[in-house]
């Protein structure tokens, strides 16, 4: 994994050391050792030198419970955006091309698997103005859902049919 | 629910997509699926296939081995062993679980201890593995037993003296990490079984017909006339889906299980999209406008693979046009796709 900018890191770390705080009651769920006591003094101060170092750590932890897994490629505008998909596939990019390339204001979409060992998926949105690439992704994801309910709904219906028919 | 009208050549409902059931039982279930597109068929098979969350032994301990077969040998064979996922959806995942390697809360413990007395070679089955310890229900992780004869897979066979003692821990996973916690033997999957579509080659020696004898779902579709054109307009709208569990889960709930995973894919998309635009995340999927300009549209670092260009609008999606062999399209930019 390339190493995070220094921009990103600025919010989770002051949450981390809130969270800190307000848990000091109880032992740490992880099994990361607990460091707090050995230099409870830095926690007032700025968070500098090794301070930085630990708390690195433990947002990585934090980075792999909630990884963000959309992200806006550069290059991108409101009208035509690329996004990256983390730890997704054809499962879910093509089924959702075909789906955003239902809604009529949606000029272009298409996916993509840039390479075959990295599980990273792509999808390009170009729409017409009045709407965005990201409504249309989230028109996308929504209008699949649907999809997926009338589905089983119609798997529940016909398979209660089928053991009607078959017990008659 | 509108978005998704159907296809150019539907006959039927033109409310959405339609199942019909052919044959179900507890191995297997045999469905049509029509007035839906090749994308969302095909997602639905793949999520079956690979996604679905069953329990499988995952670790094994082995404390006395004088068979033929080596440790390893064993314990890759045990992995395959399938065991009964009712309820695995109260079984965490151990990577997400508090404890240190494996607890009641993740995983099911199995022993396995057979030792050959007799002249005459012993036989171990999967039935042989005892489940112990506490579990979430009665039945998660038990070895599944479908023969008549109640005995499960064969393991492994023991000569007389021969001794096998070993102790197996079962976790929760999904197909896609290891084939051994697919919940389906297989999934068929098929459509135009004229080959209307020329999806396939049908290659052949000498005979077309005796070669490629008719599928079964022939007598569903229409065959083609002899002087039937091509029709170029025409997309696969009827999918033949026939799924056959190992045992581990009812093939109806494999379905429902299916569908269910999918759902969760998307649900946790836009509950991340809907948070982002919430709180000021830098390199969320948000508008530029909002985000002054330039940075925020992912860090500089990262992005330098000549796919994407290394920043703004230099990048193949979305550059000037000219450069590629499509140049200009009507679209404005550089048709990096060719469409
Ligand atoms: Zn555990």
């Amino acid at each position: 994994m390339a190493p995070k900018s220094k921009t990103q890191k600025e919010t989770p770390e002051e949450v981390v050391a809130s969270e800190a705080d307000v848990a000091m009651t109880e032992p740490p769920t992880s099994h990361q050792p607990a460091v707090e006591d050995e230099d409870a003094s830095m926690k007032d101060g700025d968070p500098f030198d090794d301070e930085e170092g630990q708390n690195a750590e433990d947002e990585d932890e934090d980075e792999e419970e909630e990884q963000q897994r959309v992200k806006l490629l550069p290059g991108s505008t409101p009208t035509a955006a690329s996004f990256e998909f983390l730890e997704e596939g054809h499962t879910l990019g093509n089924a959702l091309r075909y789906i955003i390339m239902k809604n009529p204001d949606v000029e272009f979409c298409a996916y993509a698997i840039p390479h075959p060992s990295e599980a990273k998926m792509n999808i390009r949105i170009q729409t017409y103005e009045g709407t965005t690439a990201v409504q249309a992704l989230e028109k996308g994801l929504k209008d699949l859902q649907d999809l997926s309910d009338v589905v089983t709904e119609k798997f529940k219906a016909s398979r209660e049919e089928f053991a009607a028919r078959m017990s008659a | 629910m509108d978005g998704y009208e159907p296809m150019q050549t539907m006959e039927e409902d033109d409310h959405g997509p339609v199942i019909k059931i052919s044959q179900a039982d507890s191995v297997r279930v045999k469905f049509e699926l029509s007035n839906a597109d090749i994308s969302f068929a095909n997602s639905l098979r793949r999520v079956m296939l690979a996604e679905i969350p069953t329990i499988a032994i995952d670790l094994v301990e082995i404390e006395e081995n004088s068979t033929v077969l080596a440790d390893e040998f064993i314990a890759h064979r045990l992995g395959l062993i399938p065991l009964n996922a009712e309820g695995v959806e109260h079984l965490l995942y151990s990577r997400d679980c508090d404890c240190d390697e494996y607890c009641e809360h993740c995983s099911v413990k199995l022993t396995l201890h057979a030792k050959c007395t007799t002249e005459e070679n012993m036989k171990v089955f999967a039935r042989d593995l005892i489940p112990s310890g506490d579990r979430i229900n009665q039945v998660l992780g038990s070895p599944v037993i479908s023969d008549p004869d109640g005995q499960g897979s064969l393991l492994m066979k023991l000569r007389q003296g021969q001794e096998i003692k070993l102790e197996c821990i079962a976790k929760k996973g999904i197909a896609k990490e290891h084939s051994k916690w697919a919940p389906s033997a297989a999934i068929g999957f098929e459509y135009d079984p004229h080959n209307k579509l020329h999806h396939l080659d049908m290659w052949y020696e000498k005979d077309v017909k005796s070669e490629w004898p008719p599928s079964e779902y022939a007598h569903l579709e229409e065959p083609p006339r002899e002087d039937e054109p091509f029709n170029y307009d025409a997309v696969p709208s009827h999918f033949y889906f026939n799924v056959e569990t190992a045992g581990n889960l009812p093939p109806d709930v494999i379905i429902a299980e299916g569908i269910n995973v999918l759902q969760k894919k998307l649900a946790g998309l836009i509950h991340e999209l809907s948070e982002e635009g919430k709180d000021g995340d830098y390199d969320g999927p948000r508008s530029p406008e909002f985000n002054g300009g330039g940075d925020g549209w992912g860090q500089d670092q990262g992005y330098t693979t000549p796919g994407y260009g290394a920043g703004g609008n230099q990048s193949a999606w979305g550059g000037q046009g000219g450069t590629t062999p499509y140049g200009q399209t009507p679209y404005g930019g550089s048709g990096g796709w060719g469409q």
